[in-house]
């Protein structure tokens, strides 16, 4: 028997258009110093509605930049960007975001923090106190409503703000990096979490990180993105069922071979650039 | 718990400072040694009795001040000022320091002038508002509003512009409207600088309360030390200084508990 109850069956849902992200033609440039520098080129990316992608590259590949254009907090841009059809011009209660950081607000508890996003929301009042335990029972904090965000460790806070992005039921949650600010065996607790949460939650999820390992436990797909400008170099398909195991040897094999192309070629040189150039220690 | 914890964590790093927040004897300390000294300096006969009252002096003056109740009239009207002036020029800088914050245009209007006018000495504007205002009630009120202004207007200003970014993002996400940014987000981050600004403007608006009433004034702290100055009662002029000094002290101890109340979260 599944260990979760709710837990859907691996491929996409029967729900139509219900999370579907189509990316097509993206160019994204910024003014630096008076120069139009090119971040994402010709990003071209169609997620199945319930499908979980991850994208991994080096920094400076646009990968945040992205998200922030998904998201709709940045909207100069150029080629589409539509979720299920509707073109992406502002933010949106459909799309929610987990950043980095957990940007809780610090005089609120947790419960207030949650509540705060069913604020514009058309759930009735009488139902938010239910479905803001809901959540917060979902992402393993209950007991924890009235206490403050300095009350809790990063990976509690870090639940938590993944509870207040799924709180308004997004079609797509887009997540930036949002274990990265967590120490290695927290890290690997919410990757189990969040596992867990997305075959509960059953909605689009769109993963950004640093870590080719959680990019390959987590996603259906593995978007591998170059930098200098962003491109999409290569997708990986994982083709194992949810829940994983850690230790199967396709996900081993695949992160080595993510791996090696990430640190080989253009890549490593770009990586190198990127480095603090230090005059009596220059990379030779 | 969690407070506790914190109040380890700030005696750590700030040792001394904690514990003189807290009052001990050691902060007795210091005006008992001062008390020494000018009994001492009495006691050498350095300056005349009239020219430095001795402590007992000092202290016989206040008891009869206060027995005829006259200094309570003095301190009460000067409150009576401070609060009055305060709460308008408080008010008001509240009102302009987050408009220059919040309208980049009207921080281009009004900003260099401000920061211009902020530079003047409140005691410089006297004069004038003497001229226009005369030496009543008003002119007085209008010392206290201008120094409550400034500070205020400042922390204000200041602490809408440290609103992290971050959280405006987190409002847009969740598509609050101007009126929910506002009452949810913007005030409560304020609300510890909004509090410092209080704190430094009702200290500096009694400071200059009293300069002014020092130049010209019928009654009130200052009018009261004028006048014993113009007597030659130095106890008079003594007693003025003390009361004056531990009213101010007071203020800001008031002040600083209410800033440590309100933000209690802020423990992070």
């Amino acid at each position: 028997m599944s260990p979760y109850p709710h837990a859907r069956e691996d491929r996409p849902p029967t729900a139509a258009s219900r999370g579907a992200l189509t990316i097509s033609d993206l160019d994204k440039s910024f003014q630096i110093g008076g120069q139009a520098r090119r971040i994402l080129d010709n990003i071209n990316l169609d997620v199945r509605p319930g499908e979980f992608v991850s994208i991994v590259g080096a920094s400076g590949c646009g990968k945040s930049t992205l998200l922030r254009l998904i998201v709709g907090l940045d909207t100069d841009y150029s080629g589409e960007l539509r979720l299920d059809g509707e073109r992406i011009a502002t933010t949106s209660l459909d799309r929610g975001i987990v950043f980095q950081d957990h940007r809780l607000f610090p005089w609120m508890t947790l419960e207030q923090n949650i509540e705060l996003a069913l604020l514009n929301t058309d759930t009735p009042k009488a139902r938010r106190a239910r479905i803001v335990a809901d959540h917060i029972a979902l992402v393993n904090l209950t007991g924890f409503e009235k206490a403050y965000p300095h009350q809790l460790s990063g990976g509690m806070a870090q639940r938590a703000a993944i509870a207040r992005a799924l709180v308004t039921e997004p079609k797509l949650l887009l997540l930036d990096e949002p274990l990265g600010a967590l120490d290695a065996l927290t890290r690997v607790h919410v990757q189990n979490e969040l596992q867990r949460i997305w075959m509960t939650q059953r909605s689009t999820m769109v993963m950004v990180t640093h870590d080719v390992e959680e990019a390959l436990y987590l996603g259906d797909r593995v978007i591998v993105m170059s930098p200098n400008p962003g491109r999409i170099r290569h997708i990986v398909e994982v083709d194992l069922p949810h829940p994983r195991d850690r230790r199967s040897p396709l996900l081993h094999r695949l992160k080595d071979e993510i791996l090696a192309e990430l640190t080989s070629g253009a890549d490593a040189e770009e990586a190198r650039d990127n480095l603090v150039h230090l005059p009596s220690r220059e990379v030779r | 718990m969690a407070t506790r914890a914190f109040d380890y964590q700030i005696l750590a790093q700030t040792g001394r400072t904690f514990r003189l927040e807290r009052l001990p004897l050691s902060s007795f300390v210091a005006p008992l040694a001062l008390l020494a000294l000018w009994q001492l300096a009495c006691l050498t006969g350095l300056f005349p009795p009239q020219v430095l009252v001795p402590p007992s002096g000092v202290a016989k003056a206040l008891a009869d001040m206060t027995a005829s109740g006259e200094l309570q009239r003095h301190v009460g009207d000067s409150l009576q000022r401070l609060l009055i002036g305060f709460v308008i020029g408080a008010l008001a800088g509240m009102a302009f320091g987050a408009t220059i914050a919040l309208s980049q245009l009207a921080e281009a209007a009004f900003s260099p002038t401000f920061l211009t006018l902020w530079q003047v000495p409140v005691i410089a504007f006297v004069p004038m508002m003497v001229m226009f205002l005369g030496i009543d009630e008003p002119f007085k009120v209008a010392v206290v509003a201008i120094a409550s202004f400034f500070p205020m207007a400042l922390a204000t200003f200041d602490g809408i512009r440290g609103v992290p970014r971050n959280w405006f993002e987190v409002a847009k996400i969740y598509r609050l409207r101007l009126f929910q940014l506002i009452r949810r987000i913007l005030l409560p981050a304020t609300v510890p600088a909004i509090l410092t600004g209080l704190r430094i403007s009702l200290t500096r608006a009694w400071v200059v309360l009293v300069a002014a009433e020092l130049l010209a004034a019928d009654s009130g702290i200052g009018q009261m030390m004028e006048m014993g100055r113009q007597l030659f009662q130095i106890d008079v002029v003594l007693a003025g200084v003390i009361v004056s000094g531990l009213i101010g002290f007071l203020l800001d101890r008031g002040a600083r508990w209410i800033e440590s109340r309100a933000s209690r979260w802020r423990t992070a």
